[in-house]
């Protein structure tokens, strides 16, 4: 690598398994001492959203086209902040409502950066990387719908 | 013509390809490694200590041409929608000869990461041969084609030029190998070649529109195509089940092999076609 062997690499997951926020923050900080902030994001599974009792959620995603397109939204922070390690991981297949579904953390050496770097990349996922939720609720199963709002959200860092 | 790694101060520097359009580029390069008959033999037959060689050449290749930006300083990282490695036993010449086919839809030429895949696949066939033949000779690593972006065509022999059609000057390896760009460990997705002997498109539908639709994956003759390009395949789609009227209800988005794409998008042999809905992750 030409960039500082430092540098963690970018690491992103797509998986049925859950995931540890714990774990995965003191793995992207291991053997850091130069790291001054991380931003941890957890993304959970609501009871309520188009109908007011979800019991259940399914993920699907594009196998190969999911993870490039996060890798180049990493790589995108990454051109935007100084950032010392990210680490992105998304469940996919059936969760149940209080499961965590994405996390995203983001480690640099001062707190704005990180947690910038990580609202971004968060705007960025939700509209941006091939992932669609179906929501199964008493009144029936059906497939979310994209929201205006993510796209305003998203829209903020267009410079 | 001026070198375009070079500022006006004549120091090397990353050329900003932020404004330059997005077009679907191609690039095939080949070269050659020499070396005994009894090793070309042995080769052949699967007879050397360190296994098979040509299955190892084609994935360091293919390794190769993902990381080309970490080797050679001022190449840019490219997410490469397909990598192509293919080996031609030559017994008159007593050679291997390497070619390599790179493709993405992007804003740079991908000549670098074809030429980089030829050779570390070469160096690959020197290591899994060196414990029998030592005189081995690599050579020959050359562009042979190139087509999209700024600077035109160029065929090796004929020089710059346009007018060829892309698709036509790149000839899909008989592996048709897919890789689906940077995915975690550089992961390799090995797409299936067609259901159909024919050149033919292999469409999917992904979510809520493969519910809707009721059509999860197809192949679709590149005959049946009026223009070899994303809206003529719709076109294609259309006539051949009136279910695919729904690909114009609402906003229905559109990959070609898992790069975004447009109705103007061109389309060639065993290209991976995906239509889905906007996106609801997170």
């Amino acid at each position: 690598m030409v960039a500082d062997p430092r540098r963690c690499e970018p690491s992103i997951r797509v998986q049925e398994a859950p995931f540890d926020a714990g774990a995965e923050q003191r793995a992207l900080l291991a053997g850091r001492t130069d790291i001054g902030a991380v931003v941890c994001f957890t993304g959970l599974v609501r009871d309520f959203n188009e109908c007011p009792e979800v019991t259940a959620l399914t993920l699907e995603h594009y196998p190969g086209m999911t993870e490039s397109a996060l890798a180049h939204i990493v790589t995108e922070a990454e051109g935007r902040w100084a950032l010392d390690g990210v680490r992105v991981i998304h469940r996919i297949g059936r969760l149940a409502p209080g499961d965590p579904i994405v996390l995203v953390a983001v480690a640099s050496a001062h707190r704005r950066a990180a947690f910038e770097a990580c609202d971004f990349i968060m705007d960025y996922l939700k509209t941006r990387a091939p992932f669609w939720k179906k929501e199964h609720a008493s009144e029936g199963d059906y497939w979310v719908s994209e929201r205006h709002s993510d796209h305003e959200d998203a829209s903020r860092w267009k410079a | 013509m001026s070198l375009t790694h070079l500022n006006v101060r004549g120091e090397a520097h990353m050329v900003d390809v932020a404004d330059k359009p997005e077009s679907r580029r191609e690039a095939r390069a080949s070269g050659r490694i020499t070396m005994r008959p009894e090793t070309l033999a042995l080769l052949a037959e699967g007879g050397l200590p360190k296994g098979d060689v040509l299955a190892t050449a084609r994935i360091a290749g293919i390794q190769a041409a993902k990381r080309t930006h970490e080797l050679i300083p001022l190449c840019h990282a490219l997410a490469l929608s397909k990598v192509a490695i293919d080996f031609t036993l030559d017994e008159v010449e007593s050679c291997v000869e390497v070619t390599a086919t790179c493709r993405l839809n992007g804003r740079t030429g991908v000549e670098m990461e074809a030429l980089t895949a030829v050779s570390v696949a070469c160096l690959t066939l020197y290591d899994m041969c060196k414990a029998v033949d030592k005189d081995m000779v690599i050579d020959a690593i050359r562009l042979d084609a190139k087509t999209g972006g700024k600077s035109g065509d160029y065929r090796r022999g004929e020089g710059v030029g346009g007018g060829e059609a892309a698709g036509e000057t790149v000839v899909t390896g008989a592996e048709g190998l897919i890789v689906t760009g940077q995915g975690r460990g550089g992961q390799v997705a090995v797409g299936s070649r067609c259901d159909i002997a024919s050149p033919c498109v292999r469409v999917k539908c992904l979510a809520e529109l493969r519910e809707r639709l009721g059509v999860g994956e197809l192949s679709v003759p590149l005959a049946d195509l009026s223009r070899p390009d994303v809206g003529g395949l719709k076109a294609a789609l259309k006539a051949l089940d009136p279910r695919f009227a729904g690909l114009d209800e609402g906003r229905v988005m559109c990959a070609v092999n898992q790069v975004m794409a447009g109705d103007r998008t061109p389309i060639t042999d065993d290209d991976e076609v995906a239509f889905f809905p906007p996106v609801t992750g997170g």
